[in-house]
């Protein structure tokens, strides 16, 4: 699936402003974020959706470059949203906004394809930022996240053998952005390159979305979904 | 500690109390009959001096039996069982030669007693022991009274009579003290899951006067919000550092309400807390910048621990505010084999950490009330820091190592 996404860097190199769409219940939020973006000359939101029903239509016609998805919202919640759009159109990256930083919604929507998380409670500058970064294929993670992605696989390490595992490097990164270290600090702490540590967040991220994978095929098999009938 | 009694002290049982009351009112009432009937029929006894050292010695020993609780002991219903047993022979002693079949017997029903206590005390097989070594003693209460074998048989319907008297006794005050203790049994379990259920509804509570805080905080985070907006709305010009403190006051308190609201409360074991929860109520109130609370898996302390440790989380974040100059804290949890590690890390000015340089300067008071609050759990605290780099508090405790399953 990775192979269809630009490669990072590519967008950096149009100059045309980034396309977003936003996908939020709240009309407060979408003015407030449609305020920031545009402001920052960089990007513009080319559509909103007040539910994830929407927000699917909406990029199907539209094919945005970010999503910027809200988790609790009517009819079709955003992890939902997340599953059919990362499927209907992998290109499109996905950046889920939440209040909370702890929710097991953020883990799912990031397994099913969803490029990063932010908080609700960042600032308009950090916002920017974060669209920028996961429209060049950059990860964006919060502390709070890397802390559910160790669990996650701390947990798969105990049972299964054959699941996607973390490196020890890999580990040690995750633990520091859970720990509220930025990408450039943990260069520094661990004197590596920063652009080492985005592909460490990289895989961690491809690694978890292969093991939601991974976990869907493992049911199929147990309940003889992948037999064909007789 | 009831909890401990009922399982424990079984005997202690309000069942079995009644048990030994019940028998303990037969005891002195088969004695004080067969003082009776020792007394009425005196004229007719044969050895009438050991007559009266057996009801003596009897006497003395009930009353000692008594006032000491003998039946709960196994040495006291042995003795009280021997004396019970000799007392059968005995009784066919003292009465006139060949007349224990016509007579009133001198033991009377007093025996039963013992082979009561015993079943009371030790159960079914105990109770049918004693019943049987006294039914034996029985057939010796003939020989002593010199009957002969020929007599002895000819007089077995007697003998059986007594036999099963004496063993039905036994073992049905051995089945009696069985089914008294099995419900008393099922009533601690009862119990226990009783005590479990408080200790869930006061986590609740707990939990719910947690919520009412935040709530409370939320009410007048708000009252506030309107209030200042309206000034600003009135003055001229607001610097934009007001305009954020007050953005980030009303961010912060709804975080604090989203958390409360999306998350089920998870379950420690009983006496422990979590420790997610318990940070987060560490971290709830530090004014001036944002913290956010991580952690990794379920981890929990005992509840006594997890307040020394929330209170010198709290002093590391207090310790933020005031030097770090930092614009964010994080604070991560992660529960290890035997371990817990608890970091406190914030984007600050960071320092030269060295602990000589701080005494030296005085300003090791508060890096020491936190060491020794997490030594103080068998635990050890380490500073990473650097001028420029920002701070990392780190506190490592032991923990017992359990099963992640």
């Amino acid at each position: 699936m990775s192979d269809d996404r630009p490669e990072p860097g590519d967008a950096d190199r149009s100059d045309e402003a980034i396309r977003v769409l936003v996908a939020d219940d709240h009309p407060v939020w979408r003015d407030g974020i449609r305020a920031d973006l545009e402001a920052s000359g960089i990007a513009s939101v080319v559509a909103e959706a007040t539910d994830g029903g929407e927000a699917v239509e909406l990029v199907h016609e539209l094919m945005p470059d970010v999503v910027l998805m809200d988790l609790r919202m009517p009819t079709v919640s955003g992890v939902d949203a997340t599953r059919r759009i990362a499927e209907d159109a992998p290109h499109v990256r996905i950046l889920i906004v939440s209040a909370t930083g702890v929710e097991a919604d953020v883990l799912e929507a990031v397994k099913v394809g969803a490029a990063g998380y932010i908080l609700k409670s960042e600032a308009g500058p950090d916002v920017v930022e974060a669209v920028r970064r996961v429209h060049a294929g950059e990860p964006v993670f919060t502390s709070g996240l890397a802390g559910l992605v160790l669990s996650e696989f701390r947990r798969v390490a105990t049972t299964d053998v054959g699941e996607p595992r973390l490196s020890q490097r890999e580990n040690e990164v995750l633990r520091l952005v859970a720990k509220g270290y930025s990408y450039r600090e943990i260069a520094g702490k661990l004197f590596i390159s920063q652009k080492t540590v985005q592909n460490h967040v990289q895989n961690i991220l491809r690694k978890l979305q292969l093991k939601k994978r991974y976990e869907l095929m493992r049911y199929a098999i147990q309940k003889g979904l992948d037999r064909l009938p007789e | 500690m009831a909890r401990s009694t009922v399982a424990v002290g079984s005997e202690a049982e309000p069942g079995m109390r009644g048990l030994w009351f019940g028998i303990l009112v037969y005891r002195w009432a088969a004695l004080a009959w067969m003082t009776v009937a020792a007394l009425t029929h005196w004229q007719p006894l044969d050895d009438k001096r050991l007559a009266l050292v057996a009801l003596l010695v009897t006497f003395a020993w009930n009353v000692w039996f008594s006032l000491r609780q003998g039946w709960l002991r196994q040495t006291d219903r042995l003795i009280d069982l021997a004396i019970a047993v000799a007392l059968l022979p005995i009784g066919g002693l003292v009465m006139a030669d060949q007349t224990i079949l016509d007579e009133l017997f001198f033991a009377t029903a007093y025996p039963a007693a013992a082979a009561l206590t015993m079943g009371a005390g030790t159960g079914v097989v105990g109770g049918l022991l004693a019943g049987l070594a006294l039914s034996v003693a029985l057939v010796f209460s003939r020989v002593t009274n010199g009957l002969d074998l020929e007599a002895i048989l000819e007089d077995w319907g007697d003998l059986v009579n007594g036999a099963v008297y004496f063993t039905a006794a036994g073992g049905a005050a051995g089945a009696v003290r069985r089914v008294l203790l099995t419900s008393a049994a099922e009533r601690a379990e009862a119990l226990e899951e009783a005590a479990r259920q408080h200790d869930r509804a006061v986590r609740l509570a707990e939990r719910d006067a947690l919520g009412r805080e935040i709530h409370d905080s939320v009410l007048q985070a708000l009252a506030l919000v309107g209030k200042r907006g309206k000034e600003m709305a009135a003055r001229e010009s607001v610097s934009s550092g007001k305009v954020r403190e007050l953005a980030e006051l009303a961010g912060r308190q709804e975080q604090a309400l989203r958390i409360l609201l999306s998350e089920a409360p998870e379950e420690p074991p009983p006496g422990m807390v979590s420790v997610k929860t318990a940070l987060e109520a560490a971290a709830f109130g530090v004014e001036g910048i944002p913290v956010t609370v991580t952690s990794v898996g379920p981890a929990w302390l005992p509840a006594q621990a997890m307040q020394d440790v929330a209170a010198a989380v709290r002093q590391a974040l207090e310790n933020v505010v005031q030097h770090a100059n930092a614009s964010r804290a994080t604070v991560f949890a992660e529960a290890l084999d035997g371990e817990l590690v608890i970091s406190i890390r914030d984007d600050g000015v960071g320092f030269a950490y060295d602990e000589d340089d701080l005494r030296g300067m005085g300003k090791l008071g508060m890096s020491k009330s936190m060491r020794g609050r997490v030594e103080g759990l068998g635990g050890v605290m380490l500073v990473h820091s650097a001028p420029g780099q920002g701070t990392e508090v780190e506190f490592r405790l032991p923990v017992e190592a359990r099963d992640r399953s």
